[in-house]
C-alpha cells in the first residue's frame, strides 16, 4: 500500500502545461510590445539618421532609452525585494520570476518623450514599481496601473525638466517650423476655431497620424503598429479583444457627437480624436491591464464605456487635453465596485434580483455620458489637444 | 454576455489510453466490501456476521427518505464490519463478504415473464427494491425521479461522459448496445414518456453505429450529438440543447427526466432478469498505470486488485509525487492511500503524476469568469468568501455553481479557485441555517 499526494480537484490544469500559464501570458505581452518598440526606434532613430540630423550612436538612443526603462524597473524591484527580506539568491529569484518587473518600466518609457533625462525615467520607475506595485502588496494586488502612476508623477512634477531637455520633438521634428513654431498656436489663439486646417494640417494629414509620423511619446504615436500589437495580443488571448474595441468605438462616437455640436460634423474630427492623445495606446496596453480592471467580461465592457465617457469629459471639458491617462487612473479606483456589481448582474442573468445594480451602474454611465457630451457642446478647450500632442494625460 | 446560454470549453480528453480496449470482466474478487452508506445517508445492515449470503441477496436497507435495498454482489460469508476507504475521501464502515467462488444466485433472480404488463408503479417498485441509483456519479436514487407528479414527455439518456480520461460508459455501451435501448424504453414506460433521446459526444460515432441496427425496433428513440466540450455531460447543458428550454431546480419542471447510460443498462437487467444493482463498469487509467483498462466488476471490489490486473503502477511512478484520484479528474477527490473500494458512485480511478511548478498570484485575467458555464464570477466569490461576507456570497449567486472545476482548470496562475467557491457554498449553507 502506498501513500499518495493530496490535492484539490480539478487535477487537470492549464497552468501545468508549459505552454500556458501566467509566465507565457507575460512573454506574449512583451512580444506584443515589440512592434511598438521597433517603430519607436525607426521613427526617432533610423528615420532621423537617414535625414542626417543625428550620428550613428544617437540613432540607437531610442532603443537604449526604452530598454533602460525595463532594466531600471527590474533592477529596482530586485533591490526592493532584497531590502524587504529576500536575502538568499533562491528566494530572490522566485520573487523576481513571479513579479514581472520589466513591464511597467517598458510601458512607461514608451509613453515618455525621447529626450527625457534618465534620472527622470528612474524616478518614474521608482513610483511605478515601488510605490505603485510593491507598496500595495506586489504583483496582483496593485490598485493603480503602475506605469500610469509613474507617468502621472512625472507629468505633474517633472514636465518642465523634460521640456527643457528637448520635449516631444526629435531631432528632425525640431527643425520643422509648423511643429515648434508659434504658427498653429498663434492661429488658434487668434481665431479660436476648431478646423481641420488648424488642428491636423500642421502635422500633415490623418494618414500621417495613422502611421504615427507625428510628434509625441516615444512609442504611442503609431496607430498602425498598435493595431498590429492588438491583433497579436487578442489572437494569443493575452487581452480580451472587445475591451479596446468598445473603448475606441465609444470615444469615436462621442467625439463625433461633440464635434458635430461644435460645427465639425466631418469624420476627420472623431478620427483625429482617436488617433491622438494615446487613445489607441491606452486602449490596447493600459485598459486591458488585468490586475487593475474588472475581471468579468461584462465588467470589462462597462469599464470601457465609463472610461470613454470620462475621457471625453476630461478631454473636452476638463483642462486635461489628452484625458486617457487621467480617466483611467480615476477609474482604476472604481474597478472594484464595477467588478462586484457586474458580477451580481451576470450571476442573476439580468433578472430582477440584480435590478438595483443594473440601475446604479447604467444610471451612472448614462448620466456621465450625457453630462460629458452636453458640457462639451460649446467649448473653448476643444482645441486643447494641439497644445499638448504628446502623452496620454 | 447578454444572451446567457449554458456553455463549455474544449478540454483534451486523454481518453485514448483506455478507449479502444474491450470491457474486461472481473467477477471473482476474494473479498467485497459493501459500504454502509449511500450519498443520501447511512444504511442499515440486515445480516449478521457469519451469515451465508447469495449474490443479489438484500444485506442492508435504507430507511426513511430514499428508502431502498442494498444487495450482496457475490455469494459467500459475511466475515465482519470494517472501516474502509470510500470515494468521498473518508473511512466508512463496510460489510466484508468472503467469496465462496460458487456464485450462487439469490432466488429472486430469474427472468421476468410478464414484462409487457408491468405498470408504471411496478417499475418504480423494481427500481427501489433493486437499489438502483444514478451511476453517473451523483448516486441519487432513481425511483425518486420517477415518482414525480409532473407529466413527463422526454427521457434523456446521458452517454456523454464529458470528463477526461473516463471511458467506462463508452465501453459499457459498446458491449451492451441493445440493453441500453431496452433500458431506455423501460424508463420511458416508467415515466409515461413519449420520447426517448440518447445523447453522446459527436466524436463517438461508434455509438451511433452500434445502435443503428437496433433502432428500427424502438420507434420513439432518437440519437443526439453534442459538441466535444466540458461540461457537455451536465444535465442542464444537455436539456437546454435538446428541448431549448431551461429550468431552475429539477429537469422534471419542464417534463424531462435524465439518466446515465450505465443506469439504463443496469435497469434493463433489473426488469428482465431481476438482477439488482450489484456490478458496474469502472475505468482504471492515468499516466501512472501500466495498462489502463475498463473493468466490469462487482460493487465492493478492491481497486488495488484491479490495478494489479492492469499491470500495476508504472515503474517510475513516485506515489508521493502522484495523485490517486477517485472519480474523474475534474470533479474527483484525491485519496491518500491506494486502498479504495469500488462503490456505486465511483466511475474511475486515475493515477497520474503531480506536476509541480512556480506559480505567481492571481493576475486577474478573468478567464475563470469567461468559462463559467453558469456565468458566475469566481474571483468575486473568492474575495467575498475570504472576508466571510455571507450576504454578498448570496448576491453573487454562489449556490448556482455546479462545481465543474473549469475555473481552476483554466487559471494560468494555478489558483485553487473552485475550491474557494465550493467552500463559499458551504459557508452559505451553514449561514442559512
Amino acid at each position: 500500500m502506498a501513500r499518495f499526494a493530496g490535492g484539490k480537484a480539478p487535477f487537470l490544469r492549464i497552468a501545468d502545461n508549459k505552454n500556458h500559464g501566467t509566465g507565457i501570458i507575460m512573454r506574449d505581452f512583451l512580444i506584443g510590445l515589440l512592434p511598438v518598440i521597433l517603430f519607436a526606434w525607426y521613427k526617432n532613430g533610423i528615420l532621423v539618421y537617414t535625414q542626417g540630423n543625428i550620428n550613428v550612436w544617437e540613432m540607437f538612443y531610442p532603443l537604449f532609452f526604452i530598454l533602460m526603462g525595463g532594466i531600471i524597473s527590474f533592477v529596482m524591484e530586485a533591490i526592493a525585494f532584497y531590502m524587504m527580506g529576500a536575502k538568499d539568491k533562491e528566494s530572490l529569484m522566485v520573487k523576481l520570476k513571479t513579479s514581472y518587473g520589466v513591464i511597467p518600466g517598458l510601458i512607461l518609457a514608451l509613453m515618455l518623450p525621447m529626450y527625457t533625462p534618465i534620472w527622470v525615467l528612474m524616478f518614474g520607475c521608482f513610483v511605478a514599481n515601488i510605490i505603485g506595485k510593491l507598496l500595495f502588496g506586489g504583483f496582483g494586488h496593485n490598485v493603480f496601473n503602475p506605469a500610469l502612476l509613474g507617468y502621472a508623477a512625472i507629468k505633474f512634477g517633472l514636465m518642465g525638466v523634460i521640456n527643457s531637455a528637448g520635449g516631444y520633438f526629435n531631432a528632425s521634428e525640431v527643425l520643422i517650423d509648423a511643429y515648434a513654431g508659434a504658427t498653429p498656436l498663434a492661429m488658434l489663439s487668434v481665431n479660436k476655431v476648431l478646423t481641420y486646417n488648424a488642428v491636423v494640417a500642421p502635422f500633415g494629414n490623418l494618414w500621417d497620424f495613422f502611421l504615427g509620423l507625428t510628434p509625441g511619446g516615444v512609442g504611442e504615436t503609431s496607430v498602425l503598429l498598435i493595431l498590429i500589437s492588438y491583433i497579436w495580443l487578442s489572437a494569443r488571448k493575452v487581452i480580451k479583444w472587445y475591451t479596446p474595441l468598445v473603448y475606441v468605438g465609444a470615444v469615436f462616437g462621442l467625439s463625433w457627437i461633440v464635434g458635430a455640436m461644435n460645427g465639425q460634423s466631418n469624420i476627420w474630427f472623431p478620427l483625429y480624436s482617436i488617433f491622438t492623445g494615446g487613445v489607441m495606446f491606452g486602449a490596447v496596453f493600459m485598459i486591458t491591464e488585468p490586475v487593475t480592471t474588472p475581471k468579468n467580461p461584462l465588467g470589462k465592457v462597462v469599464f470601457a464605456l465609463l472610461l470613454a465617457s470620462l475621457t471625453i469629459l476630461f478631454r473636452f471639458v476638463g483642462s486635461l487635453p489628452e484625458g486617457v491617462g487621467t480617466s483611467l487612473i480615476v477609474l482604476n479606483i472604481f474597478a472594484l465596485p464595477i467588478d462586484k456589481y457586474t458580477s451580481i448582474i451576470r450571476a442573476h442573468r439580468w433578472k430582477k434580483p440584480a435590478l438595483l445594480q443594473i440601475c446604479i451602474l447604467f444610471g451612472i454611465l448614462l448620466v456621465l455620458t450625457i453630462y460629458a457630451v452636453t458640457k462639451a457642446g460649446s467649448l473653448y478647450s476643444l482645441y486643447l489637444p494641439i497644445f499638448n500632442l504628446g502623452g496620454i494625460f | 454576455m447578454i444572451f446567457q446560454k449554458t456553455k463549455g470549453i474544449h478540454i483534451d480528453g486523454r481518453k485514448s489510453m483506455s478507449k479502444n480496449l474491450p470491457l474486461q470482466e472481473y467477477f471473482n474478487p476474494e473479498f467485497v466490501y459493501i459500504h454502509l452508506v449511500k450519498p443520501i445517508g447511512p444504511i442499515k445492515s440486515v445480516v449478521e456476521i457469519g451469515d451465508e449470503v447469495k449474490a443479489g441477496q438484500t444485506i442492508a436497507v435504507r430507511e426513511g427518505f430514499g428508502e431502498m435495498n442494498v444487495h450482496s454482489s457475490i455469494s459467500g460469508t459475511v466475515t465482519g464490519i470494517k472501516k474502509v476507504w470510500h470515494s468521498s475521501g473518508k473511512m466508512i464502515e463496510a460489510l466484508e463478504i468472503k467469496n465462496d467462488f460458487k456464485n450462487t444466485l439469490d432466488d429472486s433472480i430469474k427472468p421476468n415473464r410478464n414484462i409487457e404488463s408491468l405498470t408504471r408503479e411496478e417499475l418504480c417498485v423494481m427500481m427501489k427494491d433493486s437499489g438502483l441509483v444514478g451511476l453517473g456519479g451523483a448516486g441519487f436514487p432513481t425511483y425518486i425521479k420517477y415518482q414525480t407528479k409532473v407529466k413527463i414527455d422526454t427521457v434523456i439518456i446521458n452517454a456523454v461522459e464529458c470528463e477526461p480520461y473516463l471511458t467506462c460508459d463508452y465501453s459499457f455501451i459498446l458491449s451492451y448496445p441493445e440493453k441500453l435501448l431496452k433500458g431506455l424504453s423501460y424508463f420511458m414506460r416508467a415515466a409515461d414518456a413519449q420520447k426517448g433521446v440518447i445523447v453522446f459526444k459527436n466524436y463517438n460515432k461508434k455509438i451511433r453505429e452500434v445502435l443503428k441496427g437496433f433502432l428500427p425496433k424502438y420507434k420513439n428513440i432518437e440519437l443526439y450529438e453534442v459538441k466535444d466540450v466540458y461540461p457537455a455531460g451536465w444535465e442542464k447543458y444537455i436539456i437546454e440543447r435538446i428541448t431549448g428550454k431551461t429550468y431552475t431546480q429539477l429537469p422534471s419542471e419542464i417534463g424531462v427526466i435524465e439518466n446515465n447510460s450505465t443506469t439504463a443498462i443496469v435497469f434493463s437487467d433489473i426488469v428482465e432478469q431481476n438482477i439488482p444493482l450489484i456490478s458496474k463498469p469502472i475505468t482504471i487509467t492515468g499516466e501512472g498505470i501500466n495498462k489502463p483498462t475498463n473493468f466490469y466488476v462487482p460493487i465492493g471490489t478492491k481497486v488495488s486488485e484491479l490495478v494489479a490486473k492492469c499491470g500495476g503502477y508504472t515503474t517510475n511512478l513516485e506515489p508521493k509525487k502522484a495523485n490517486y484520484i477517485a472519480g474523474g479528474p475534474m470533479t474527483g477527490r484525491a485519496i491518500f492511500i491506494d486502498d479504495l473500494i469500488v462503490n456505486d458512485t465511483l466511475g474511475a480511478v486515475i493515477v497520474k503524476p503531480l506536476i509541480e511548478g512556480l506559480h505567481p498570484e492571481c493576475l486577474g485575467c478573468g478567464q475563470c469568469a469567461d468559462v463559467c458555464p453558469v456565468y458566475l464570477t469566481p474571483t468575486e466569490i473568492k474575495k467575498a468568501f475570504e472576508s466571510k461576507d455571507i450576504p454578498l456570497i448570496k448576491q453573487l449567486n454562489a449556490m448556482k455553481c455546479v462545481q465543474c472545476g473549469l475555473c481552476s482548470y483554466v487559471c494560468p496562475s494555478h489558483v485553487e479557485i473552485s475550491d474557494s467557491v465550493i467552500r463559499a457554498k458551504e459557508l452559505l449553507r451553514k449561514g442559512a441555517k
